[in-house]
């Protein structure tokens, strides 16, 4: 074999210093959040602007509608002037329109500078001024209409006053005109700041928004490399271990091939060894003096146990080679029927009674149940306490959770049988649970009990082969019982 | 009154001490020149072909029946066996295949090459006397040969 397993594991384990996936989800959440603020910012520096435009053409309309205003207070004081004058009615009319006019731009001024409190008062004080040029001169007219002239009517204080009252009005008109003009350049600088701050505003966002993009696609790009990479090692990891798996497997099977053939290769000697000493004493019997037939006995049932031991080996071999059987759905119970009349002689012989209650059907072979269960009654029979005749019992449940759980080497997930057989016999120390199961490994002398330690070595073979598990538990001079796990069949 | 025919036996075996136990074993139920001996399945076909020096019809008679060891060096049991039962002529004599082998697998092949018994060499002496008679009383008596 050459290739050697590593000493220590965790070399074969990189340490990969990646970007975790939360990581690269911090960096998508970032760049979204930045994005909706760009987007945000952008539509209120858009805002801003529409609101500057307006309040900018707001200023423009006042300042517009003042002038229309003022150009009424002339157009009042002109015509009345030329209707006392003329005495022509026409500029009546024309002074009647534009009182009308007059408190409709009024009102429209009132209206569109409502949130100025400035223009508002300007508004209001004007309102009063031309209230007040508006009586003198419906008083000028009445006086006119009665006398057909103004003689008596025009006082020094009268014309004084008129002149107030316009210096007055030009005053509060050029007044507003002073604060729109005012506001009209607060909002056109406010204008201006906006217009000259987006292209800033939004290639600043725009920018900070393709930073943190490119950073969310370099680490999924890092992560998806390092995902990919770890993956190439751990495919790289199954790789190896099934090679060494697929090693294993072979070196098992050039051992059992090794086992089979030369167990094949001793019988040969063996056989000629028995054989030659069967000539030896059909042929010269009678020319062999003193211990010399004995001796030759003692060679024949050396021989004889050789042999067994050969064969016995030979079977454990078997046991483990895997396609050997054909797999079918056995019933156990037929397994145990089979099993007793083999064994109807020792049985009878040993008085020993079997009680089989209702086993399940598995999955296996006929020859090979057959062996474990003829293996295990028959120590059951063999490992009697004597003048005490064997009582067998074998019983099945469901295995627990918690059972499975104690050997790792059962699948976790699947259902599994717990097959009971247990007896009365001499028992053993639980101390020997384990080896029993090992290999010509006895636990009394050959002359008490014979055999060759190989039963339960090929019983454990088998039930390993179809994935289950075999333990022993057992008191001394009260019995033992073997517990056999086997898969439920799905 | 049954005419008591004696058999010959061709006996491929590479072995020499299986040899001398077969010859030992038959010595009580054939003539010495009745059983003869192959050492592999090379020479059992040149003997069956009657390649020289195996010619000799009166030395080399052709078998009644042939016994044949599995594991031979050179050409061994079953290829043996294989050319015999494809042969037009040879593949009338009755081979039995007499190997230390017990395993299903060799027992399968050894039928379906078109063996026509399968006997596992016993492991005592005495064993082996009870086969050597019964292959002569089955082949030479209970059963009818061809000629």
């Amino acid at each position: 074999m050459s290739k050697k397993f590593p000493i220590n594991g965790k070399n074969l384990i990189p340490i990969i210093l990646s970007p975790s996936m939360r990581q690269v989800k911090i960096y998508a959440i970032f760049s979204l959040i930045l994005i909706l603020v760009g987007s945000a910012t952008s539509y209120w520096v858009a805002d801003r602007i529409g609101f500057y435009t307006s309040e900018i053409m707001k200023a423009e309309e006042v300042m517009q509608l003042t002038d229309a205003l003022y150009v009424t207070v002339l157009e009042r004081e002109s015509n009345i002037r030329a209707y006392v004058i003329t005495g022509e009615r026409k500029f009546l009319e024309n002074y009647e329109n534009s009182l009308i006019e007059g408190k409709q731009v009024h009102r429209s001024l009132q209206k569109i500078t409502f949130e100025n409190e400035i223009q508002q008062n300007h508004l209001k004080d004007l309102e009063s001024i031309i209230r007040g040029r508006v009586e003198v001169f419906e008083k000028t007219k009445t006086y006119y209409m009665e006398n057909k002239s103004l003689v008596g009517f025009l006082t020094d204080q009268r014309v004084n006053s008129a002149i107030d009252n316009y210096q007055e009005i030009k005053k509060i008109i050029k007044n507003i005109n002073e604060e729109e003009s005012r506001t009209f350049a607060e909002k056109n600088s406010g204008l201006i700041n906006n217009i000259r701050a987006l292209p800033f505003t939004v290639s600043l966002i725009s920018l900070l928004s393709i930073a943190m993009g490119l950073l969310t696609l370099f680490s999924v790009f890092h992560y998806n490399k390092n995902q990919k990479d770890s993956l190439n090692q751990t495919q790289a990891y199954q790789d190896s271990l099934q090679e060494k798996l697929n090693l294993l497997d072979e070196s098992n099977k050039e051992l059992e091939q090794f086992a089979y053939v030369a167990s094949h290769d001793l019988q040969e000697p063996l056989r000629k060894i028995t054989s030659f000493s069967d000539l030896l004493i059909d042929q010269y019997r009678n020319e062999l003096k003193g211990d010399g037939e004995i001796y030759l006995d003692r060679i024949i049932s050396s021989s004889n146990r050789m042999r067994r031991l050969i064969i016995d080996l030979l079977e454990y071999s078997r046991a483990g080679r895997e396609n050997d059987y054909s797999v079918e759905e056995i019933e156990l119970n037929n397994v145990i029927d089979r099993v007793r009349e083999n064994l109807e002689i020792l049985i009878v012989e040993k008085k020993a009674k079997l009680t089989v209650s209702d086993l399940p059907v598995i999955k296996g072979s006929n020859t090979e149940l057959e062996q474990v269960f003829q293996n295990l009654i028959s120590n059951g029979i063999k490992f009697s306490k004597p003048n005490d005749p064997s009582e067998i019992q074998i019983d099945s449940t469901t295995a627990t959770k918690e059972l499975i759980k104690q050997f790792p080497q059962l699948d976790q997930d699947q259902a599994y049988h717990l097959i009971r057989l247990s007896d009365n016999g001499i028992g053993f120390s639980e101390e020997y649970a384990q080896r029993i199961f090992t290999i010509f490994q006895r636990l009394h002398g050959k002359h008490e009990y014979e055999g060759t330690g190989i039963g339960l070595a090929i019983t454990k073979k088998i039930i390993e082969k179809y994935k289950g598990v075999i333990f022993a538990q057992s008191k001394p001079y009260i019995g033992s019982t073997f517990n056999i796990i086997l898969p439920k069949i799905s | 009154m049954i005419l008591k025919k004696k058999i010959t036996i061709l006996i491929a075996e590479d072995d020499d001490d299986d040899k001398l136990l077969i010859l030992k074993a038959f010595e009580k139920t054939l003539p010495k020149k009745n059983v003869i001996c192959v050492q592999d399945g090379e020479v059992l076909l040149q003997y069956l072909h009657r390649v020289a020096p195996f010619d000799e019809n009166e030395k080399y008679p052709l078998p009644d029946i042939i016994l044949l060891d599995l594991n031979m060096p050179r050409k061994d049991g079953k290829a043996a066996l294989a050319e015999i039962k494809s042969h037009e002529v040879l593949k009338k004599i009755p081979v039995i295949i007499f190997s230390t082998s017990s395993s299903r697998e060799d027992i399968e092949t050894s039928y379906s090459l078109g063996g026509n018994s399968f006997i596992t060499k016993p492991s005592t002496f005495e064993g082996l006397l009870k086969i050597a008679e019964e292959i002569e009383n089955y082949w030479a008596h209970t059963v009818a040969l061809p000629s």
